[in-house]
């Protein structure tokens, strides 16, 4: 098992935000998150790299549990190089883009296999170029992200993330932040990546990309997961209510 | 006062200038640093390191940088004769970093709270741990915004630079209060005070060229 969330619970303050989700990814599997916003989705990701703590139930990456909390409180100690640890074999990639500012596209992608796996620079850099050509940017590795589209943008921040040779990628609504006629460059990186076998999480608005690369989708309402299938009887054979009514909206 | 006294007056004035220029550079460089060490403190999650960070910052801003420099000059021998700093330079230098420490401190505190929280986000997401994501990617990425606001720290620390003629230290405000005496004229602040313009425009002038430099990522 890839990831696994088992009876996770989240709060902020008195907010409930997710409620009793418990579901896993096999390796290779591509899962998209549907959902309204505010419906926890984001939430989800970023418990699995601990950017937010849960507040009860177990999560764990490649079988071993990363985080074990009942009512907040700590079940199991984790050190900032576990943290570090987990985070490296978690690639994630933000509606925002994220990307460094101030460094350039590939200082950008190395910079985080050098200082945080102290992978040597020739290296790093060798890999970085690799990747830059896999998205289709190298001849842009000295611009500085300002001077990118954010189409062009995103898929530096995807490179980024592969940069740290994850096992898992997070995306989370990589292409809401994008114009129209930039989301298709984005969504073919990442359908080449699900047909490279990246296991992948995907919280997204395309239901096109939904429908045609995940294996399964989860739709999400008010911190629950209200159903989950495989593309065909999420979007052809909804059974839930509220699935249905959230299809019709958006589709 | 004639031009040609003034002419024979201009190489010491100008030296004061110098030993003004150096004291406030040399004070806003140790003022900058330590300021970024209060700065971290006060953003840091341990209350105590942050409480002493406030504390200092609360004392050298809430006080007249003149008493401090009365402080560090003659209460502290006062207090214990091996607490006796040598010369000028040092009190000097001391009293205007300790005490620019403070304003920078809080200058630095809302450059780094001004970036976007998304690259915090970012920098964990890959990794980094707090230390690494503040070296590498929070602070680098404040400079620029610094840029501004410690040209105006700097300019006006030159300006109350003035003050440390009160403990004797030759810069251009001791300088001219001894010609004056000297000449039983005044009028020889008018040249004074054009040379502390001069130093503050071409301040002005390299903050704005500094801040020009380090957009170019924006
Ligand atoms: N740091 C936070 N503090 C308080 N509330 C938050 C925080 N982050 C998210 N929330 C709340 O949690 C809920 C779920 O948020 P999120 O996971 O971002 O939803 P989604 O990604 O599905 O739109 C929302 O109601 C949001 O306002
Ligand atoms: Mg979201």
């Amino acid at each position: 098992m890839m990831v696994k969330m088992e009876k996770v619970a989240k709060s902020f303050g008195s907010l409930e935000v997710l409620k009793n989700i418990n579901f896993e990814v096999t390796k290779g599997e591509v899962v998209c998150i549907i959902g309204p916003s505010g419906s926890g989705k984001s939430t989800i990701l970023r418990c699995l790299n601990h950017l937010e703590r849960i507040t009860s139930g177990s999560v764990y990456i490649e079988d071993e549990l990363i985080d074990e909390r009942v009512s907040g409180k700590d079940q199991l100690k984790i050190s900032q190089k576990k943290v570090s640890e987990i985070c490296s074999k978690l690639g994630m990639v933000f509606q925002r883009f994220n990307l460094f500012p101030h460094m350039t596209v590939l200082q950008n992608i190395i910079e985080a296999p050098i200082t945080v796996k102290k992978v040597p620079k020739h290296e790093a850099i060798e890999y970085g170029l690799t990747l830059l050509r896999k998205v289709g940017l190298e001849d842009k590795k000295d611009e500085f992200p300002s001077r990118l589209s954010g189409g062009q943008q995103q898929r530096v921040a995807i490179a980024r993330a592969l940069a740290m040779r994850p096992k898992i990628m997070l995306f989370d609504e990589p292409t809401s932040a994008l114009d129209p006629e930039l989301v298709g460059e984005v969504l073919e990186v990442m359908k080449e990546l699900a047909n490279d076998g990246m296991t992948m999480i995907v919280v997204t608005h395309e239901m096109g990309f939904a429908k045609e690369v995940a294996n399964r989708v989860l739709f999400m309402d008010k911190g629950e997961i209200m159903e989950e299938g495989t593309p065909q009887q999420i979007f052809s054979n909804p059974k839930n209510v509220r699935t249905k009514s959230f299809l019709q909206k958006v589709l | 006062m004639d031009l040609n006294k003034l002419m024979t007056y201009m190489p010491a004035l100008l030296e004061g200038a110098r030993n003004t220029i150096v004291l406030t550079v040399i004070s806003v460089i140790f003022g900058a640093i330590l300021g970024l060490f209060l700065a971290l403190g006060r953003l840091s999650k341990n209350k105590l390191i942050d409480r002493i960070c406030w504390f200092y910052i609360w004392l050298f801003r809430g006080t007249p940088l003149l008493m401090q420099l009365f402080f560090i000059y003659y209460a502290l021998p006062n207090i214990n004769p091996t607490l006796t700093l040598p010369g000028q330079w040092i009190p000097a230098l001391l009293a205007l970093a300790l005490n620019s420490a403070a304003y920078l401190a809080e200058i630095i505190r809302a450059a780094i709270q001004s970036i976007d929280k998304g690259q915090m986000e970012a920098a964990k997401a890959l990794g980094m741990s707090y230390g690494q994501a503040m070296g590498r990617v929070i602070v680098p990425q404040s400079y620029r915004r610094l840029i501004p606001p410690v040209g105006n720290e700097l300019i006006a620390l030159l300006k109350d630079s003035s003050l440390v003629a009160m403990i004797a230290m030759t810069e251009l405000m001791k300088v001219t209060n001894q010609i004056s005496t000297r000449e039983s004229n005044a009028a020889i602040y008018l040249p004074a005070a054009v040379l502390y313009l001069a130093m503050t425009t071409i301040f002005t002038v390299v903050f704005e060229k500094l801040e020009k430099k380090y957009s170019v990522y924006e």
